[in-house]
This record gives C-alpha cells, structure tokens and sequence, in this order.
C-alpha cells in the first residue's frame, strides 16, 4: 500500500527533473501505467477484506478501494490525455518547458493527495490530505497564469472558500474526538475503524453538532450548493485534464469524507438527522444549479454546473438511505465519473479548434468533427441522464429509493429539476454540435486533418470511455455491482 | 507556580487577550499593524500552550507550543511583511463597512457564540471559556474576510480562523498527537505560502491587490 503512495511522489520528482518535454510526458504516462499495475492487487483484495497497515494509520476497506480504483482509472485517461493537451498548449505558446515541468510534478502530487485521501485510517490525516488536494490543485489552475488572469482569479477563489470550509471540518473533527473521550474515558480516538465501533455509544448532541461543521467542510470542497461558488469558476479556467480530475475525482474524495462521517454519526443520532440535512443540501444544489444549466452561455461553466447538480443527486442517494439509496449514490459516483471526464476532454477539444469557450461562437460540431461531435454527443446524453446511457440507471435507482421510503416533495423536486438540466443541456450543446459547420474553420481542419500520435491516443482514450458509458447504461456488470454491495456492507447499511 | 496561575487565573486573561487581539482586527487602519495584531495573536496562543504543557506537565505540549511559536509566531509574519513590503501600494485597509460598524457587529457575534455555546458542550479541561472564546475568534476571522477587500487581509483573517481552530482543537483535544499537529502546521504553511504567490501574481495581473478587480467570473 505505501508502494502505492511512493510511485506518484517518486514519478514527480522525476518529472521535473527532466527537461525535455516528449520525455516528461512518457514518463508521466509510464508513472500511471506502473501505478495502475500496482494498484490492481491491492485494490482486488481490499474488496473481500480490509487491509490496515503501518500502525493502523493505513486502512483500506471495499469503499476506499472502489473510490480508489476510480482515482486511478482517472489518473490513467487524464494522463494520457495530458499528453496531447500540453503539446497543443506548448505549441500555441500558452505554457513554456517550465511549465510542463511544473505541470506533470503537480499532476503527479494530485494524485498522490487524493490516493492519500481514501487509504487513510485517522479521520485528521484525511483532513490533512483533503487540504492538500486545494493547495495542490490550486496551483494547477493558476498554471501559466501570467497570461490568463482569469485563472488567477478562479484559484483564488477556490483556495480560499475551500480552506475555509475545511477548517469548519477540523472544527467537527475535533468535536468528534471530544466526543470519544467521554465514551472511552482515556484520550479519544481518531480512527474510523475505532469510532465506527463505539458509534452508537457516541453523545448525540455533541456528534450532531460535528456532523454540521463536518458536512459544511467537506460539502465546500465537495460542491454543494450554496457554497459551491469555487467550483464554476475553477472548473471552467483550469486545464482539461485538470477539469476532468477536479469534477470527476475530486468532488468524490470530498464526498468520500462525507460518507464514512454519516456512518459514524448514523447510528447515535439516527438516520432521520443526517438524511434530512443531505436530502436538503442535494436538492438545494440540484435548484441551484439547474436554473444557471438554464441560462449558462459559457459551455464548460455549463459543464461545471452539472458537477454541482450531480454532486445534489449523490448526496440525495446517501440521503435518502437504506441499501438501494446508497447503491444508487455510489454507482452514480462511477457514472459521473466516466460521464463528465470525457465531456471535459472532448471541451478541451472543441476549445483548441474554435479558440473559443462561448456556446453561441460555436456551430455545426458534428458535421465539421463527425467523432469529436458524436463523442461529445454521447456524453451530454448521458450528462442529461437520458435512458440508455449509464446515468440514466443510476438516477432512477436513486428515484426508486425516494419512492420506497415516501420521500414524495423531494422526488418531484427531483424530477423537476432533472427536467430542467435535461433541456438546459441539451439546448446548449445542441447549438454547439447541430447546424452548419464554418467554413472558415473547416480549411484549417483540412489542412491538419492528419492527426498525430498523442491525438489518436486522446481519442482512443475518448472511446473507450464512451463505450463504458454505453455498456455500463446496459448493465452493471458483476465485479462493480459486488464492490458496491461490499461498499454497503462496509458501512453497515441494512 | 502553579497555584499562582490557577489563583489569577492567567488562563482566562490569556485567552481574552487572543479574544481581543482579534477584536482589535476590526479598528485598525493600516496592513502593518493587522500582521502586528496577528503576531501578537500567535505569541499569546502558543504562551496559552506552554502555560497549559506546564500545568499538567506533558512534554508533546512543549513541542506544540514550540512549533506554534516558531510557525504561526515567526515564519508566517515574516513572511506577510515581506509580501506587504514587495506589494508598494497604499498599506490602508479600506474595509467595506466602517470602523464603528465593523467593530459592533464583532461585538455581537462574540455574544451570539457566548449564548450559543453555554450549554451544549462542556469541556471539563482547565477553562470552560476557552471554547466560546476559539469558536468566536474563528467567527471574527470569518467576518474579516468578508468585509475586508486587501487581498493579504483577507489571508489574515484566514490565519485567525485557524488560530481560532488551534485553540479549540486544544481546549477540546488537549492537544492532538505530535505528528498530527505537524501535518496541519504544514499544510496550513504551504497554504500561505501559495496564498502569498497568488497575492503577486494577482498584482501583477491587475495592477492591484484589491479583490473589487475579480469580478470577471460570474454566473
């Protein structure tokens, strides 16, 4: 497991000492490709059983193996994506080799926070990495900010809301710890393995009163509105690549804190407390979000709201409970994950070839890139969670939990909203993708139609994700579908 | 010694003095004098420490009060002087809402936490003050932030939110272990030091340091 944290750290430093940049980028995909292989055994095995370590300050269990397979499989597409990413950006002279440099070593450090983030055991070191995660990817959006002062402006943003939402939740962590003092008489603890043991022992007031500053914390980091302020803005200025890590990951690692704190909280406050606060902050961030989807100009802002709404729709699912709510929660966690990476990486696209992020600048994607437009044509599909695509299932399993438990006023909101986000997006890139293709941009395609290696490898990348899409909107297969019961299972959800 | 501490109670006058170092935040007028205000914050939180270390004698007190006074005491001061210094612009503050305001509302708030927090948790430690008092520092940092427009301000008003964060995690904890407190003093540093790299490259950009300039992204 510490093999594991080492080879990011390791591929790092190694790719900023180098000084070419074809070298660097091989390396950095040789780094995730090692990382992968790694990753593999580990992650099979803390499936079936939990694995501790190093004083029992590691811990790997189903979830952080689920959450952890997804960090890596990121990593994987992102890193292949990077590649074509900053030679275009290299060659257009937005980023100079110091960059390159800086960039990998970060992309690297990246991982490593949030690798961090799910192996942990102590519920500080998880606080510590989570912190990290901002400080690290703040300076990943802020990269070659000396000619986009946008960018400087959203990773201020973003490095201050999210600090101070995550003091809050060292403020609920230390009550926590208070909190254990009184059940165990000597000095408290800070180990999930601990607390999930004494859970039901716990002061209900005093761990209502963590849950609060807790949920707040890492609901910050994990965008829920109202306090997702950052997220539109650093989604929209930060890199690609860098977007699809941020909204496909790293929202989830924030959510990961989230998810093992209501299972400590659950059993002494009751269930009623915690899904009632998450039900309310879903929906809130699901309204939010749909009315600017509605009026969004700017298609990665758009993009970026969709984050927020489907971060509502994962917190409605571990709101609303019991095994199916959960299920739907952490399945959706996978689709979104496979969804919104691929819509970045195919903006990314759209954006190097037009120059342009405004919706209305942009007509006529599918005819001028036919497997650009239908990749991203997909995406948005399963975005606006249409039936055969893999969000779709998702959502309704969720919805069927709402249903079960009589949650009426928050299943119609939710249909509501959907309803909302599903025209919304389908209005805005419907303009992007229908419609005559220019002229003027279609002989610049000409005269690069040949595309080189790393754009064919972005592609490939782009591909495979869409078929996941597909297949997963078909059937869950069995090895996710008896992780995610393990999941369940872990949290001691009946 | 010791009874001489608990019979004036130094504790309590030590927390109020963070508690008021805070305070003062809101009626000072020059960016100098609020790095000074947050110094003297630091020096009187890590004093807190040691004082509390010697009463019930544990040594990784010692080290935390050590750590908080070398960090949040001397590097971080230094290094917002020099930021400050570097930046050559008017060193006022120009907060949104005036002093008297400013200082009114600080006022409230300190009562509202009082109200608040009287029954809820009680921390059997060595001062059943020092909670309220962290939980309305954190709360007046809070407000810094958002009334101030300075950028450095408003990293400040950051670094008294968690100077209030230390002081309850201490009153609640008794100090968290060593290597725990460790991680958090660095992330916290490595957190300033971007905030600082931000502040310059923020100049740079617009020609200001004055937050009123990012406005461009919206909606």
């Amino acid at each position: 497991m510490i093999a594991i944290l080492l080879i990011p750290v390791i591929t790092a430093i190694i790719c900023y000492a180098l000084k070419n940049h074809k070298l660097i980028s091989y390396m950095s995909l040789i780094g995730v490709i090692i990382l992968a292989v790694f990753s593999i055994p580990i992650i099979t095995s803390s499936v079936s059983s939990p694995i501790i370590s190093l004083n029992s300050i590691l811990y790997m269990d189903a979830l952080s193996g689920y959450i952890m397979a997804l960090v890596i499989l990121l990593s994987l597409a992102s890193g292949g994506y990077s590649i074509g990413y900053i030679e275009h950006e290299l060659k257009i002279g937005l980023i100079d080799i110091t960059g390159v440099r800086r960039y990998y070593a970060l992309f690297h450090l990246f991982i490593f926070t949030m690798l961090l983030v799910v192996v942990t055991n102590n519920l500080t070191v998880m606080w510590i990495a989570i912190e990290a995660t901002t400080i690290v990817s703040a300076l990943l959006i802020g990269l070659g900010f000396t000619k986009r002062p946008m960018a400087i402006e959203a990773a201020w943003k973003y490095i201050i809301l999210c600090t101070v939402g995550i003091t809050f939740a060292l403020l609920g962590i230390f009550i926590t710890y208070y909190a254990s003092t009184a059940v165990l008489g000597t000095g408290g603890v800070l180990n999930w393995t601990t607390l999930k043991a004494i859970a039901g022992r716990l002061n209900p007031a005093t761990m209502k009163l963590a849950f609060i500053f807790v949920l707040l914390g890492y609901g910050t980091k994990a965008g829920l509105a109202p306090v997702h302020n950052w997220l539109p803005d650093a989604h929209s200025e930060a890199p690609s690549p860098i977007s699809a890590l941020l909204s496909g990951i790293l929202l989830n690692t924030a959510f990961y804190g989230i998810i093992r704190f209501v299972s400590i909280v659950e059993p002494s406050t009751g269930s009623n407390f915690t899904g009632n606060l998450l039900i309310l902050f879903g929906l809130v961030s699901m309204g939010i979000s749909s009315i600017f989807i509605l009026v969004q100009e700017n298609y990665k802002r758009l993009l970026a709201y969709s984050s927020i709404e489907h971060m509502g729709i994962i917190s409605l699912g571990i709101g609303i409970g019991g095994v199916v709510g959960i299920y739907g929660a952490l399945l959706h966690i996978l689709n979104h994950a496979i969804s919104k990476p691929l819509m970045f990486f195919s903006s990314g696209r759209i954006q190097a070839h037009y120059g342009s992020t405004k919706i209305e600048n942009i007509t006529g994607v599918l005819s001028s890139m036919p497997l650009l437009g239908t990749l991203t044509f997909i995406g948005v599909l399963s975005l606006a969670g249409t039936p055969p695509f893999n969000i779709f299932l998702s959502e309704f399993t969720i919805l069927k939990a709402g249903v079960d438990k009589g949650l009426w006023v928050a299943v119609g909101l939710f249909l509501l909203f959907a309803v909302i986000v599903f025209y919304g997006m389908l209005s805005g890139f419907g303009k992007m993708l229908f419609g005559a293709g220019n002229a003027e941009y279609d002989n610049q395609k000409i005269i690069k139609a040949h595309y080189t290696g790393s754009d064919i490898f972005s592609y490939t990348i782009m591909v495979v994700m869409a078929v996941c899409i597909i297949s997963l909107g078909l059937t869950v297969p069995d090895f996710i579908d008896g992780t995610i019961r393990e999941c369940i299972n872990v949290l001691g959800v009946r | 010694m010791k009874n001489w501490i608990q019979a004036f109670s130094v504790i309590d006058f030590i927390s109020v003095g963070i508690l008021l170092a805070a305070v003062a935040m809101n009626a000072l007028r020059r960016i100098e004098s609020c790095v000074r205000a947050y110094t003297l914050n630091s020096w009187l939180l890590s004093l807190l420490i040691g004082i509390v270390a010697f009463m019930i004698g544990e040594t990784h007190l010692y080290i935390a009060a050590a750590v908080t006074l070398l960090s949040k005491g001397i590097a971080i001061p230094v290094f917002l002087r020099r930021i400050v210094r570097q930046m050559k612009i008017t060193h006022d503050v120009e907060p949104y809402i005036s002093n008297a305001l400013s200082l009114t509302i600080s006022g409230i708030l300190v009562a509202v936490v009082y109200a608040s927090l009287k029954e809820g948790i009680f921390v059997a430690g060595f001062s059943k003050n020092v909670l309220q008092i962290s939980v309305a520092v954190i709360l007046i940092g809070l407000f810094i932030m958002i009334t101030r427009r300075k950028a450095v301000i408003q990293v400040i008003g950051l670094l008294f939110m968690e100077n209030g964060l230390f002081l309850a995690g201490f009153s609640l904890t008794f100090g968290m272990p060593t290597i725990i407190e460790l991680g958090i003093l660095f992330d916290m540093l490595m957190g300033v030091i971007i905030l600082g790299m931000f502040i310059i490259q923020i100049r740079r950009a617009f020609a200001s340091a004055d937050l009123d300039k990012l406005t461009v992204l919206k909606g």
